[in-house]
């Protein structure tokens, strides 16, 4: 077989296409809906230094957690032979190299190559349960860590290809679903397995040495077209600053903040100045943070190319220890995503003004999960229902924002059907519309948030809700005006309302309404430049009113 | 219907060419010839006429016509359809906006979803509700509908899609609001969601109901045209139109449900992939279509097209795109083809595709005014295409138009012309090889157990190195490869798919429910048929079951076939639930305890056209010599550059072989043949490779 000057580039192409080949792998065999059917995973490869070469995700929020995984395994087992061809490791520890909560668990394969380290293989994923306090391992009311499960650091669960039963033992008699825990765990090694199978081929085919320079190549082109990118952006200093609400058990708000500097082929984000951990599961570990830091990074330089650690080499990240985006052991971290979504978010807010063509103003900014549990009217039977609700994002240069997205943090993630929604659980959907509630208006005009209505159809249900950005507003580019307000509202039978951010178990009865209302999107510019066609057409589509269009755009007619 | 036609003739246009099979049964035998003639948008059937004039063939000549068109396509991706409105359930017209909510282009903090084919304020709501047990809570309240037509009336609306919730269940208040709505305006195209889709998610179901309105009016004007040029020519008859799910149907079906033929290019390819398989003995096939623009994979599992109704368009790893619940055989399509650019980005890295040259201007050797390097043009620099046979011999390959395309790459690259013909070649097959994957391997497959087939344009040139890639046992290069689109419309039969949600769980107590549901689509089947004289008895009626299966508490079904007859109950819902555990482990690689749950029926109605019988190619006692065209030397890449001695494929039998290196050419097919290799050929002429994998199988197996 002849070489040539592409088989590196084609090499290169076989890495990143590895994971999408490991991603197939997760969706064909976990046994977890909210990973099969959410895609609340990530898969990926990194050198034998813990350098990302491919990674695939369903979900943004994972996007730093894979390499530093590897990074700090390559911490926990410093000498030559400690890591030997056959292991598997699993982790979940939100502290060291996860960034996330316990639920999202960790498996690494290391690959070789007659006996020596090439790669690691490694994946991400949502576990349905890993015990603790709350069914499903999710509360918005613990205190520590020790509440929200199982913890593993950096285990061995293959050891020379024998697996470790006595782990598995303890996972299983610890969990509330033992069989799709476990599955998942299997899931997971198989997946690994399916990507180291095809570097090792790779290094059959094109010999070990190319690969480890294709290896180090893509690196280096990551990092030449990220410096690209880099250099087309606004030099200077960028602050902002921003608030979480709470905390989930009353305490806050909790205050955000960042410094971006844009350097010539560089980019810091100081978070310092950032609140203190809070007592509630609203904490976000430092990986968390270097995640949502990433992201927003990723987001102004190039989202054309597939993202790899040589993409990440121009990007500083810097916070002190033990803030609400930083925080230290045994902090809980249930709801870690509100603070890591808001950490993207200041870090957005500082540079879009500066770059309103690759950036939006302020969107939802919150996941707005709800979970709703009671009896199925048809069956009798328990039902559990949870899902994360669509808002408006902000509007941009010369575009208005975009309708009825999930948030930054989210991404190959869907909404339920109404007709399986209805079917499954006891509740009875009534719309789920655009609303109309004030706010976005600009030049350009923020998204539209929703609002949901649900019916309960059922003897009684549970509604346990949990959001940010209900008080402080997506923010706005110049002078367009901020957005509105996520909330939960019970409307009882009676006529009274009551009205939520964060909430655990609250019951609602047959006939009740819950209605979940996500923000509308922060607008750009100032609104008395809006196109008049524009306006016309907001007010025919009855996105306004004309009251409205008269009082913030100046409109008659 | 047993059609027994004389002269039958299948049209395919694709993005870049319009080509005809033509299929004569003389005293002497059988008969096939070919012709190929750019497609003429918008007017497609003027590419049609000159297809068949090219072969001086008049229509009055035709028994029989099979038509495949990239009219509804084509009207979806240009935006030239109809003015659209939506009327539905109050509280939801939002829905067709909001979609799913997904965003695959991850880290695009700028991002817009598609925007929806009917803007908002010309989607309605009425009263009405229906519960997901196909009650109706609300009957439809139709007093505000004459208001309501008259608005969009004088919004210039020219269709409507009516699509209220749970009507896959229970159709009846929009039926009524349909009726209505056509009642008032008779001249407007209106669409029922229950017409074009009886499954459930709401989004899917009125998006389709939107598009198949949007392009009614056009699509209809179409096939009208089309009957109407060739009544001109004398044809006697009423064209068959190609489907997305792999059948041909009447035209007057398809004006009614234009949508059904979103995807029917790439669908006849791959069934006449099976058909062929089946004949040939090879049931296992991966099936790969290059054409100009794209490159199509999908899979032929023991004689079967896997069909399903999860087909999107505009679909890419930017964009959730639009769905279109409507049956398509399942697919992978990717950018690469003979006409995909090359170009370099800012990182000096080489890419293929997905942007294409089509057929104006076309690859530059055309000499059309194309001024970068596609695939096609890497192809002739590497001598791999007969520059002196290039498009059929018709054109003269324009060198110095090759040369100026090369160069500009050659300058950022600082490499020769020849070396990135070769990195073009290389990197176009690993797109494929990638495509390829995600339908086989990662699916659950073993390639070992399958053969490549490759047809199309390019099919037959880049089908070996994408084979041993793949670790495939063997490739097949079909006769005729390069209009075998057109050829798989002789060869397939009536088709309607009926596909119904009904979740229950699969079990005794449900199983008189599970046959009267199937019951009630083998009747509508028959009534459709009989309604469109198709038929006259449902005697004539072939029928397939399938269930989408899937264990209590997932989303995901598997589609298993179901054979029940009712008759031993306890023992065929046993055999059926085994199959179905057995579909989803080699699937998802596991089976669970859980109950076993049915979410959609799915019947298959068929009426058999009768079809030619693939012709024999009689040994001529021709030696293999007599075929030898000359040598010349190719570039084989990777296989190194090699002195070829050139073969004339029309002129090669079952009696001969074909050692690499060499290279068979056809009138626009090109087979490479590396050295190492031997091409068979069996008795119809189709070419065999057998590829044994050269040392010990490398890699372990997930």
């Amino acid at each position: 077989m002849s070489s040539t000057s592409f088989d590196r580039e084609v090499i290169k192409d076989c890495i990143v296409a590895v994971g999408d080949e490991m991603f197939e792998a997760v969706i064909r065999t976990s046994m977890s809906p909210i990973i099969y059917e959410t895609t609340d995973f990530a898969v990926g490869a990194t050198d034998a230094r813990g350098n990302l070469l491919a990674q695939g995700n369903g979900v943004t929020a994972f996007l730093a957690t894979l390499d530093t995984a590897v990074q700090d395994l390559l911490n926990h087992y410093p000498e030559p032979g400690d890591i030997a061809e056959g292991d598997a490791f699993i982790t979940n520890s939100p502290y060291c190299g996860g960034g996330t909560h316990l639920s999202d668990v960790v498996i690494i394969v290391p690959v070789f190559h007659d006996g020596r380290l090439i790669a690691f293989t490694v994946n991400k994923a949502h576990w349905t349960e890993v015990g603790g306090a709350q069914p499903g391992s999710v509360s918005t009311e613990s205190t520590e860590i020790y509440q929200e499960g199982l913890h593993f650091r950096f285990l061995k669960l293959y050891s020379g290809g024998e697996l470790n039963k006595a782990l598995v033992q303890i996972i299983r008699d610890n969990v509330r679903l033992p069989e799709s825990t476990i599955g998942d765990m299997h899931s997971g090694v198989a997946a690994a397995r399916v990507g180291a199978a095809r570097i090792r081929e790779l290094a059959a085919k094109y010999g070990v040495e190319s690969v480890l320079e294709a290896m180090e190549d893509l690196l280096d082109y990551g990092e030449r077209m990220t410096i690209e990118e880099i250099r087309k952006l606004p030099a200077g200093s960028f602050k902002a600053t921003d608030i979480v609400e709470g905390d989930g058990l009353g305490n806050g708000p909790f205050e955000i903040q960042c410094t971006v500097t844009i350097g010539n082929d560089r980019i810091t984000a100081d978070f310092t100045g950032t609140s203190k951990q809070a007592q509630g599961p609203i904490n976000c570990a430092y990986t968390g943070l270097i995640t949502g830091a990433r992201c927003l990074f990723k987001a102004v330089t190039n989202t054309e190319i597939p993202a790899n650690g040589g993409c990440f080499r121009p990007l500083e990240v810097i916070c002190p220890e033990g803030t609400v985006i930083s925080a230290t052991s045994p902090a809980p971290v249930s709801l870690y995503y509100e603070s890591l979504i808001a950490a993207i978010d200041v870090m957005w807010k500082a540079l879009a003004p500066a770059m309103s063509d690759r950036l939006s103003a302020g969107h939802q900014r919150t996941v707005g999960a709800n979970f709703i549990s009671g009896m199925h009217p048809d069956t009798g039977e328990l039902f559990v229902m949870g899902q994360p609700l669509v808002g408006g994002w902000g509007a941009s240069a010369g575009v208005d924002g975009d309708s009825g997205q999930f948030c930054c943090g989210n991404g190959e993630t869907y909404n339920v059907p109404v007709e399986l929604f209805e079917t499954r659980y006891g509740l009875q959907v009534e719309q789920y519309a655009f609303h109309n509630e004030a706010g976005g208006e600009g030049q350009y005009r923020g998204g539209k948030g929703v609002v949901l209505d649900y019916r309960v159809v059922s003897p009684e249900v549970f509604l346990t809700y949990a959001a940010s950005r209900t008080e402080a507003r997506p923010w706005s580019i110049e002078e367009g005006l901020e957005g509105s307000t996520n909330y939960a509202k019970v409307l009882r039978k009676s006529g009274e309302e009551e009205r939520y951010s964060m909430c655990t178990m609250v019951r609602a009865e047959q006939g009740d309404c819950i209605r979940l209302v996500s923000a509308t999107g922060g607008g750009y510019g100032d609104p008395r430049q809006r196109r008049r066609a524009d306006i016309e057409k907001d007010i025919k589509n009855g996105y306004l009113t004309r009251e409205r269009a008269a009082d913030v755009f100046g409109f008659s007619g | 219907m047993k059609v027994r036609p004389i002269a039958r003739a299948a049209s395919d246009v694709g993005g870049t060419f319009t080509d005809l099979v033509l299929y004569r049964v003389g005293k002497a035998g059988g008969e096939v010839r070919c012709s190929k003639v750019d497609t003429t948008p918008p007017d497609f059937e003027v590419g049609v006429m000159s297809s068949l004039e090219k072969l001086d063939l008049a229509p009055s000549e035709l028994d029989f016509f099979a038509h495949g068109c990239t009219v509804v396509i084509n009207a979806l991706t240009e935006r030239k359809g109809a003015k659209t409105a939506l009327i539905t359930t109050r509280g939801f017209r939002d829905v067709l906006e909001i979609a799913r909510g997904n965003r695959p282009d991850l880290f695009n903090f700028n991002f817009r979803k598609p925007k929806p084919f009917v803007d908002r304020y010309l989607r309605l709501e009425i009263p009405e509700r229906t519960t997901y047990h196909g009650e109706i809570q609300e009957p439809v309240d139709l007093s505000s509908l004459p208001e309501q037509i008259d608005y969009l009336k004088s919004e210039g609306v020219e269709a409507i899609a009516v699509a209220f919730l749970h009507a896959y269940i229970n159709p009846s208040n929009e039926q009524r609001a349909a009726e209505e709505i056509r009642r008032l305006w008779p001249e407007a195209s209106v669409i029922a969601s229950h017409e074009v889709s009886r499954e459930w998610r709401e989004y899917e179901r009125t998006n389709t109901t939107v598009l198949a309105a949007y392009v009614h009016p056009i699509a209809e004007a179409y096939i009208e045209r089309l009957q109407a040029s060739l009544e001109r020519g004398g044809f006697r008859r009423s064209p068959y139109m190609m489907q997305s799910n792999g059948g041909i149907t009447t035209a007057e079906a398809a004006k009614h449900n234009p949508i059904a033929m979103v995807e029917s290019g790439p669908a006849s390819g791959i069934f006449a992939a099976a058909y062929l398989g089946k004949l040939i003995g090879e049931p296992n096939l991966i099936v790969l279509d290059i054409g100009g623009t794209t490159a199509k994979c999908a899979l032929v599992e023991n004689g079967r097209v896997r069909v399903t109704t999860e087909y999107h368009i505009e679909k890419t790893r930017k964009s959730p795109g639009y769905p279109i619940q409507t049956p398509v055989s399942e697919i992978v399509e990717i950018g690469t083809g003979g006409g995909s650019i090359a170009w370099v980005d800012a990182g000096r890295k080489l890419h293929v595709g997905p942007q294409s040259a089509g057929a104006d201007p076309g690859p530059a050797a055309y000499g059309r005014g194309g001024t970068r390097v596609t695939t096609t043009d890497a192809n002739l620099v590497l001598a791999r295409i007969d520059p002196h046979s290039f498009v059929g011999g018709e054109v003269d390959p324009d060198w110095s138009s090759v040369n100026r395309a090369f160069a500009s790459l050659e300058d950022v690259l600082s490499l020769s012309r020849e070396e990135i013909a070769r990195g073009v070649v290389q990197i176009a097959n690993a797109n494929m090889v990638n495509a390829l994957r995600l339908v086989s391997t990662n699916k659950g497959h073993d390639p070992r157990e399958f053969a490549l087939i490759a047809f199309g344009g390019g099919g037959a040139m880049h089908a070996l190195p994408l084979a041993e890639e793949l670790k495939v046992r063997k490739v097949i290069v079909p006769v005729n490869s390069s209009v075998f689109s057109a050829w798989g419309m002789l060869l397939t039969d009536l088709r309607r798919d009926y596909v119904q949600t009904r979740p229950l769980y699969f079990n005794a107590d449900n199983h008189p429910q599970v046959l009267e549901t199937f019951a009630q689509l083998r009747k509508k089947a028959e009534t459709d048929y009989v309604s469109d004289g198709v038929i006259s008895t449902a005697r004539e009626l072939a029928f397939e079951q399938h269930g989408d299966m899937r264990y209590e508490g997932q989303e995901h079904t598997v589609k298993v076939p179901l054979k029940l007859s009712g008759q031993v109950v306890e023992q065929e819902l046993e055999a059926a639930t085994e199959d179905f555990h057995q579909a989803h482990e080699q699937r998802y690689t596991y089976r669970l305890d859980n109950p076993v749950q049915i979410v959609n029926f799915h019947l298959v109605a068929t009426v058999e056209v009768d079809k030619p019988e693939l012709a024999e190619r009689k040994p001529s006692g021709r030696t293999l010599e007599e075929a030898l065209l000359g040598a010349r030397e190719v570039d084989f890449h990777p296989y190194g550059r090699h002195e070829a001695r050139i073969y004339d494929g029309a002129l090669l039998d079952s009696t001969m072989s074909v050692a690499g290196p060499a290279v068979i050419q056809e009138a626009s097919v090109t087979l490479p043949v590396p050295p190492g290799r031997t091409v068979t050929l069996d008795r119809h002429g189709n070419y065999h490779i057998e590829l044994k994998q050269p040392g010990k199988e490398t890699g372990e197996q997930a």
